[in-house]
């Protein structure tokens, strides 16, 4: 199995999930609940307008239930017996019903409208975040160079998305938030909320132990269930079906309290810090930045060639001559990645123009030259971490 | 004829049993590759939508044993990265639920009722020798058979891994069998609408006698609003398919954002035909359900005219919602709320059947029988598939459950709680008019309890996955998930072994099956006036045409185990009589 970045959760006592079958849900959860978390200002209205449709959708099929098994029992007669009516109208009564719930229908509409056009109407002066989806995953974008798989926003500040894509449609799902928007390529599409919960923060020895148990692999956000910054996170989904890796498209939010401390997280990925080596920092791009999702480092093959053993040797194309995978073909492939396609793979590469700077696409390119063995670089005492 | 009351004279059901009927009256592959009799060519659709329903049906096992694990486990297992080295893990998952979708909605649920049901009942019903063109409705045939080759042919050259919903630009760009697959469902397009035309001509012109529009059987009027959409709306999913195709080979640039294509068009397109395809699917269960709730309770439909505008309103509502599939999609708040508005208005004539039939069953004389028993199944499953609709429909919780399980539960309810145990209802109801046999009561009533149970166990449990934030067409999930979804594949096995225990009730009865009686139910509509199974050209003479649910005059005949048309002895009077007098006494008064 190639590596792709898993995003997932596991719930907080996924011990105790798994080993008894609930009815229906999660009983063995402290309560009950048919919604995930509640952490945004749509949510409580959302699952109110949920609640208030059930029970008026309870009291209909309850009733429906109960005169259709009634009846099946009440007037099962032997074969031959006759009906003890014939009677095949009653206008008054099909009237009532056939007009009767409509009214019902319409206070549903406009509440649900109503919640609706909350969703459309984004506050002046939101915090802003441009998410880049692509097959498969997400760059946040905040500003300056800087971007992030993870979403970081504030605490009951409205955060407003401006989103596209680079390949096909993807849809961005939140549902601790109950928010969803289709996120499609050619154009901008809008979301925005106000996340009501803070993101917890995990112990210092916590976060220690976790970074030991992880060294030298993809960060495991199931296993640990916060950030490799120590936060507790909410889940964010892709919900709009986009090919083989569709169920790992996951990435996950977290709610700052200040905005000092967001801030602070932003600086820390604003650029390489000036101790760590490129190759270092070009491991961690690797899977920040998403290449992660169709490159491996393991030789095998996903949607675009491995990055083991790729420097130094020689590259069939799908037209012209082999070339050679020097320090110039990895820098025009990440820019321009659809001039020289390997043969055996789609041209499905988005252009990392302008998304990487100099330094990171360096960073990048010595990462790769330390994957193999014919790079002339050696490799970096820490850039396996 | 103990059961006969006294003043009654028993008339034969029908007509004197022919020697030959349809099934016996030529023999060899071509008569029945080359029949025109609507009756074969029913029967040929039968067996070919079974067969893919079972295909897609495993397709469905396939995916639901997938799912027992977070990181999936049937295709990402040792044994397929084996049998198919060269696909990544998620790739057979997704070709699988694709190609399961796929071929439900296009070669089972569309054709299911009208074209098999239909083609062997709508002649009958009128009393017609067969539909207006016979050559079109073979044709159509082979149209569905060609369909369903290039389908298969997708799934061998490699696969197809679009979802069946065709979405640009993914299905521009993936290298599977995307055209292969659209040429298919173009083709099967031209099979449903060949089938909708000839249903069309053939109940406008080849009602008998007598049979005004408000005297069909309400399963016409489900056919023909149903034919309706199939002519107007289809020709539609032809054109998309075929820019769809355009665009893949030339890159026009109508889908494709990197030809200038703007791909939320091909949505509206694709769901201008797809919307009211669900209709196509839904309203000629209807149609069954209308029959078997009055027949099985021995009791005039309630409120037929209801039910039967009821068919035409949603034929024509059903154009109008394409877009609460996009509420998620961008689309301008405005267009966004209009659409809403219009789904719930669709909603109504759906509710309005359901009242009619359990008034139909107030004070009838219910038999439950394995029909019956699938009919109420229906009105249970159908009426939560149904309200959980304004779940959907409603737009501020729409934009949590939107593209979730919870959408994935409410379609299936519809679609499956209601079109196919509304299919298999009717499938059990005239089973002893098809082949002639009377089939194992008690199995037919096991068959029906497996699959109510079975469904409910598996769907049930994916309202809470989807309402809990479990996105559709995953193929691998979160595992706070699993224990729902293990739920949901022990109801799906329940729900397979249901099928095949119905299945087999069915092909039992052909080898060791009673001689069904021309009227095993008391039903009054013209299809028991003749033998079972009907000679080949259905009735020896035209058929008195009465009034389609009027049980008085037909009594039980407990000896001969049948339903047999009484008729009170009458006066013998001269027949210019009862027509001439009122002329007489109107004239004596002026």
């Amino acid at each position: 199995m190639p590596a792709t970045p898993r995003n997932k959760t596991y719930p907080k006592n996924f011990d105790q999930v798994t080993v008894t079958m609930p009815l229906l849900g999660d009983y063995t959860s402290s309560k009950f609940s048919m919604f995930p978390e509640s952490a945004s200002t749509f949510s409580a209205s959302s699952d109110w307008m949920f609640y208030f449709i059930s029970v008026i959708c309870l009291i209909f099929f309850v009733g429906i239930a109960a005169a259709l098994f009634w009846f099946a029992w009440k007037y099962k007669k032997p074969n031959g017996q006759r009906a003890e009516s014939q009677v095949d109208h009653n206008t008054t009564i099909e009237l009532l019903w056939s007009i009767g719930p409509g009214f019902i229908l319409v206070i549903m509409f406009f509440w649900g409208a109503q919640g609706y056009l909350d969703h459309r109407s984004i506050p002046e002066g939101a915090y802003t975040v441009n998410v880049k989806a692509f097959k498969w995953g997400w760059t946040m974008d905040y500003g300056k160079g800087v971007m992030h798989p993870e979403l970081h926003i504030l605490v009951d500040e409205p955060t407003k998305l401006t989103m596209t894509s680079e390949d096909v449609i993807h849809s961005l799902y939140i549902p601790a938030f109950r928010v969803k928007k289709d996120i499609v390529p050619g154009r901008y599409n809008y979301m925005w909320f106000r996340a009501t919960t803070a993101s917890e923060k995990v112990s210092d020895e916590e976060l220690a132990k976790a970074t030991e148990w992880n060294k030298g692999s993809t960060w495991d956000y199931d296993k640990h269930q916060f950030t490799p910054d120590g936060y507790r996170f909410y889940d964010l989904y892709c919900t709009e079906y986009c090919g083989r890796s569709h169920s790992e498209m996951q990435t996950v939010v977290v709610v700052h309290e200040s905005r000092e401390e967001l801030d602070a997280w932003i600086k820390k990925y604003s650029k390489r810090p000036d101790d760590e080596s490129p190759a270092s920092y070009g491991a961690k791009l690797y899977e920040r930045r998403g290449c992660i999702s169709c490159h491996s480092i393991d030789g095998s093959k996903v949607v675009g060639p491995s990055y083991k053993d790729a420097y130094g040797s020689m590259r069939e194309l799908t037209v012209g001559d082999p070339v050679l995978v020097d320090e110039n073909y990895l820098r025009e492939s990440i820019l321009y990645p659809k001039k020289k396609i390997a043969a055996g793979y789609a041209p499905v590469m988005p252009s990392y123009k302008g998304q990487l700077s100099d330094d990171d696409i360096y960073s990048l390119v010595e990462f790769i030259k330390t994957l193999s063995d014919k790079s002339d670089a050696q490799p970096d005492a820490d850039s396996q971490e | 004829m103990s059961a006969v009351p006294a003043g009654y004279e028993v008339k034969d059901p029908g007509f004197p049993t022919p020697k030959e009927n349809f099934l016996t009256n030529s023999k060899g592959f071509l008569s029945w590759a080359f029949t025109l009799d609507h009756k074969r060519i029913g029967l040929m659709y039968l067996v070919g939508v079974s067969l893919a329903f079972l295909i897609a049906g495993l397709l469905a096992l396939g995916i639901r044993l997938h799912l027992l694990a977070p990181d999936g486990w049937l295709f990402n297992n040792a044994l397929f990265q084996w049998l198919a080295p060269e696909k990544a893990p998620n790739d057979i998952y997704n070709q699988v639920f694709t190609l399961h979708g796929a071929i439900m909605v296009f070669l089972f649920i569309i054709p299911s009722i009208p074209a098999a049901l239909g083609n062997f009942l709508v002649p009958v019903m009128l009393g017609a020798k067969d539909v207006a063109f016979p050559r079109l409705n073979l044709s159509s045939f082979y149209l569905w058979v060609a369909g369903a080759l290039f389908f298969v042919s997708a799934l061998l050259a490699s696969g197809l891994d679009t979802g069946w919903t065709f979405y640009t630009p993914y299905s521009t760009t993936t290298d599977s069998s995307v055209i292969l697959a659209t040429t298919g469902a173009f083709i099967l397009g031209f099979s449903s609408i060949f089938t909708g035309l000839n249903f069309i001509v053939t109940i406008n012109t080849m009602r008998p006698p007598g049979m005004t529009w408000f005297r069909m059987p309400l399963f016409l009027w489900a056919t023909y609003a149903t034919s309706i959409i199939q002519v107007l709306a289809t020709p539609v999913l032809g054109i998309t398919l075929l820019l769809l195709i355009a665009e893949r080979t030339m890159h026009i640039g109508i889908f494709d954002p990197e030809y200038n294509g703007d791909p939320v068009t091909f949505q509206h397109f694709f769901w201008f035909y797809s919307h009211p395809a669900v209709y196509i699917m839904i309203l000629p269960a209807f149609g069954i359900i209308s029959e078997l709730i009055s027949v099985h309770s021995h009791k005039r439909i309630f409120g037929y005219r209801f039910i039967a505008y009821s068919s035409i309103a949603i034929a024509l509502l059903g154009f109008l919602v394409w877009g609460h599939h996009m509420f998620t999609s961008g689309m301008s708040p405005m267009t966004t709320i209009i659409f809403s508005a219009l789904t719930f208005t669709v909603s109504i004539p759906s509710a309005i059947k359901v009242f009619n039939w359990l008034a139909t069953m107030f004070k009838g004389s219910i038999s439950l029988t394995t029909p019956m028993v699938y009919a109420i199944s229906f009105i249970f499953l159908f009426t939560i598939g149904g309200l959980t609709g304004l779940h959907l429909g409603t737009l501020s919780t729409d934009m949590h459950l939107h593209d979730t399980y919870f959408v994935v539960a409410h379609f299936h309810y519809v679609m499956v709680g209601g079109t196919l145990v509304a299919f298999l209802g009717g499938v059990f109801h005239w089973w002893p008019k098809m082949v002639g046999k009377m089939y194992n009561e008690m199995g037919g009533l096991i068959s029906a309890c497996l699959v109510f149970i079975g469904f409910n166990l598996t769907f049930l449990p994916q309202f809470v996955l989807g309402s809990r934030g479990m996105p559709r067409r995953y193929a691998t999930y979160d595992p706070e998930f699993q224990s729902l979804h293990q739920m949901s594949t022990w109801g799906a096995l329940l729900l397979g072994v249901g099928l095949f225990f119905a299945l087999g009730v069915l092909l039992a009865s052909m080898l060791r099956g009673k001689k069904a009686p021309a009227n095993p139910w008391g039903g009054a509509t013209l299809e028991w006036a003749c033998t079972s199974p009907p000679p080949f050209y259905n009735f020896e003479r035209p058929p008195v045409v009465g009034d389609p649910y009027e049980f008085g005059n037909i009594e039980w005949d407990a000896e001969a185990d049948r339903y047999v048309k009484v008729e009170p002895e009458r006066e013998v009077v001269p027949d210019e009589t009862p027509a001439a007098e009122p002329a007489h006494a109107a004239d004596g008064h002026a």
